[in-house]
């Protein structure tokens, strides 16, 4: 009892050392501490307002948003996945933004207006470039496992059936090309017995280690091992493939914020010059704001934003995609 | 007058009833919420569930790491045991203790130094081991220990005059061992075989990391990526199926042979085996199992942590206070609940805390996965308010560390003798009383062991703490294993060897309190 009594008295005291600070952001992010930490760092540096950051997967952050309900302590929601972002907008969780900040990107703004996009990252196929000559491999994604079938690779192709870009771009297959022609090229896939990793450095690591010569990967995964001297293959499908899919991520200001302008200076920072540098410098990702200066593994933006199927990456048919991937036993 | 004594008085016992049946129904009560969860679905999604044909290849892959790690752990264990007991070599003591060591090794720490040691680049010249038998060998390594105490004493009290009334009929030496020897063995060999099996079933850090999907596995992906939370509680419940037949199978095969042994040792000890020529082969096997999964780790892992970037050494003492926050408080809690449990077992024994005993040792047989899904649900649905929380994890952890405080705290009570409790009960203390004025301070070195052993089986534990951890909440070991999913071996270095050099004070604290028993 007396314990109960003492700790009401603690919450209370935070609560008012809480409401003695209104310049506390509170940021949940789906996006990995790795990535986040120096940005948070830089915006406190330059603003003075204090970020709390709360980490998880997008799927667990959105749970929570959900669990949380009216009671939520999050301004700031900076997820992965424009589906995640597309869900919580659904479900009445975002505020819409003003147009000063959808102005700014250069592409994939959602209808919704209920968050902003931030970079944007590709899908590619990795290769071992001792193996696999760039020329012969395949102009579409589709054509991947006949290719795989003559080149005598059964066994030696990688892929991430349980990681959400995998899943994504099962998802855009479907919306080009339907349920039956995504159905055949999964089960195409299959009959290569491909070897499944629980994350894309780990594939990329077995190509450097010989264990396969090929996966279906994220762009900037291939960058950053190439930075980190390991020579891998980087293609690109035709223009227009979904084996290019292009991979939003974005923040969006939740309705339960009291600490509005804060959360908008945070996105505006996402934004700004310094902070897309950041993403398409240190991250390897690509920026949606002009006037960064392009990195040297990457594409140049306009060709960058050609490659993927244009699709309403709010609404991919990620549902569909993961009932076909378990009726098939992938996942 | 003792069945008078025997009698339990119920308001003495009270305070020893309430904690004991709190263990109880924290090990049951999750369990019944995961089948009532798992019945939940719609008939025709149940049907979907059942006939996956996924289904059938989880059990395939489960099977067959199963047999193959009892398979390798019998090559290991048993001529190990052999050579440590009856033989000629030198510094036997010395190698038991040496090859009981790589217990303290957790699997998903051996999986990343294969990883991270082999395939071009590596700093192994080897090919990349994975999937099936890079599980084995790292299974096989860790586990064969249990196997290796359990026929070490087995061996030790080996009758010699069965062996040698079969060489006086003409049998060779090594027939005289199979037919003599070897069926005196069977009981160490099964009970050792159900802890090994547990570990295998329960595995999920070796398995994951070297990706081969075993129901575990399977578990955690279907929770964790494809929220399929339906399908991922059947798969739990096929997974306590398994454990339960292996439960089963171990107990009627020791009935089976308890009823066919004879009586065990007759004083006499067996003459040690001359090894002669074969000398240095003997210690080059007794040294492999050292090097391959002590030696060679920690050489890994401090190369790696050599290459490791100084600034992420704030993120090490982050997840050691997260890990100790967690650990701390569940070994406790561990103990706490392991002392009345093992009391009224051992001081009023019957069906009922028998039972209970049983029920503990079940929350440690139980796969930490299914048991982190049953708990999730149990949470959810009646405890809201724990669900997520850093006093949940904690709770979860003590009880599937209970068995392991359990085993030092029941010997220790052994040992105390009754008649000092029933001296103090004749001067009119209750039953609790008596406990804690006269039976406790003697029981204090159990119960440290007991918590020593709780404490560093939390720091290591991986699927409980990475299911039930609060969001963002980073331990030693999600750090180590989440690390390493992505391939950023050098990152993970340091926080393995703490766990490493952890578990290595831990054993020194466990040799310590078994030397003053």
């Amino acid at each position: 009892m007396q314990m109960r009594r003492f700790l009401t008295l603690i919450g209370l005291a935070a609560l008012g050392l809480a409401s003695a600070q209104p310049q506390t952001l509170t940021l949940y992010s789906g996006r990995g501490q790795s990535l986040v930490d120096p940005l948070v760092k830089q915006f406190q540096a330059e603003t003075g307002i204090r970020v709390q950051v709360r980490y998880g997967t997008d799927a667990q952050i959105l749970a929570a948003l959900l669990e949380e309900g009216s009671r939520s302590p999050a301004d700031v929601f900076w997820a992965n996945t424009a589906g995640a972002l597309g869900q919580a907008a659904s479900k009445g969780l975002l505020r819409p933004l003003g147009d000063t900040l959808l102005r700014q990107p250069q592409a994939f703004v959602p209808a919704s207006k209920a968050w902003v996009p931030v970079t944007v990252r590709l899908r590619v196929l990795a290769y071992n470039p001792q193996k696999l000559k760039p020329e012969e491999l395949p102009a579409s994604i589709l054509d991947l496992p006949r290719f795989a079938q003559e080149k005598g690779l059964v066994g030696r192709v990688g892929w991430t059936p349980t990681y959400s870009s995998f899943q994504d771009m099962v998802a855009g297959m479907i919306a080009l090309y339907g349920e039956g022609r995504t159905r055949e090229w999964l089960s195409a896939m299959k009959a290569l017995n491909p070897k499944s990793y629980a994350s894309n450095p780990a594939m990329l690591d077995a190509i450097r280690a010989g264990e396969i010569d090929l996966g279906s990967t994220n762009h900037y995964y291939v960058v950053r091992f190439r930075r980190a001297g390991y020579n891998l293959g980087l293609h690109y499908f035709k223009d227009g493939d979904p084996g290019n899919l292009a991979l939003v991520t974005g923040a969006g200001i939740l309705k339960t914020s009291k600490n509005l302008v804060a959360a908008n200076r945070f996105l505006t920072y996402l934004l700004s010059p310094k902070g897309q540098q950041y993403f398409a410098g240190t991250v390897g990702e690509y920026p949606l704001v002009k006037g960064v200066v392009a990195d040297a593994h990457l594409l140049p933006l306009e060709e960058a934003l050609g490659k993927s199927p244009k699709l309403d990456f709010e609404k991919l048919p990620l549902d569909q995609a993961l009932r076909l991937l378990r009726e098939l036993g992938i996942l | 007058m003792t069945s008078a004594r025997r009698l339990p008085q119920l308001p003495g016992l009270l305070p020893f009833l309430v904690p004991a049946l709190l263990t109880g129904g924290g090990v049951a009560l999750p369990l019944l919420y995961l089948l009532l969860r798992a019945l939940e679905a719609d008939p025709q999604t149940l049907r979907d569930i059942l006939l996956r044909p996924k289904n059938l290849e989880l059990v395939r892959n489960t099977l067959s790491l199963l047999l193959g790690v009892l398979a390798g752990t019998t090559l290991l264990a048993l001529p190990l045991a052999f050579l440590t007991t009856r033989t000629d070599l030198k510094g036997k003591r010395l190698f038991s203790i040496l090859l009981t060591l790589p217990l303290a090794i957790p699997g998903y720490v051996g999986a990343y130094v294969i990883l991270s040691a082999t395939g071009p680049g590596g700093i192994l010249p080897l090919p990349r081991l994975e999937g099936y038998w890079g599980a084995l060998l790292i299974l096989s390594l860790i586990t064969y220990p249990y196997l290796f105490l359990g026929l070490r004493a087995a061996f030790l009290g080996l009758d010699p005059s069965q062996e040698e009334a079969a060489r006086t009929l003409g049998m060779g030496p090594w027939r005289a061992f199979l037919r003599a020897a070897f069926p005196q063995l069977l009981p160490a060999l099964l009970s050792g075989y159900l802890v090994v099996g547990l570990h295998v079933l329960g595995d999920f850090g070796t398995v994951s990391l070297l990706r081969y999907e075993t129901f575990s596995y399977a578990i955690y992906l279907q929770y964790s990526a494809a929220f399929d939370r339906v399908y991922a509680a059947w798969l739990a419940l096929f997974l306590l199926l398994f454990t339960g037949g292996l439960l089963l199978l171990e107990g009627a095969l020791l009935r089976h042979l308890s009823l066919a042994r004879t009586g065990k040792g007759s004083g006499k000890r067996a003459k040690p085996v001359r090894l002669g020529r074969f000398t240095p082969w003997a210690y080059l096997l007794l040294l492999l199992p050292v090097l391959l999964a002590l030696v060679l780790p920690l050489y890994a892992l401090f190369h790696l942590a050599s290459r490791f970037p100084q600034e992420n050494l704030e993120g090490l003492w982050e997840a050691l206070s997260h890990s100790a926050m967690a650990a701390i408080p569940a070994s406790l809690l561990a103990v706490g609940m392991a002392l009345p449990v093992a009391y009224l077992a051992v001081r009023y024994p019957s069906p009922a805390s028998r039972f209970l005993e049983r029920l503990a040792y079940l929350g440690y047989a139980i796969p930490p996965l299914a048991f982190a899904l049953a708990w999730i649900f149990f949470s959810l649905k009646s405890l809201p308010f724990l669900y997520s929380t850093l006093p949940l994890l904690v709770l979860v952890l003590a009880f599937h560390f209970l068995a392991e405080g359990l085993g030092p705290v029941r010997g220790a009570l052994y040992q105390v003798p009754r008649r000092l409790e029933e001296a103090a009960r004749t001067l009119g203390d209750t039953p609790t009383r008596a406990f804690f004025r006269v039976t406790f301070p003697l029981l204090w070195r159990g119960a440290v062991a007991g918590g020593a052993l709780a404490f560093i089986g939390a720091v290591k534990e991986l699927p409980l703490t990475l299911l039930l951890a609060p969001m963002g909440y980073s331990t030693l070991s999600t750090r180590v294993f989440s690390y390493t999913q992505v391939a950023m071996f050098a990152e993970a270095a340091p926080f393995a060897l703490a766990i490493a050099l952890l578990s290595a004070a831990f054993v020194g604290v466990l040799l310590w309190s078994e030397r003053r028993f």
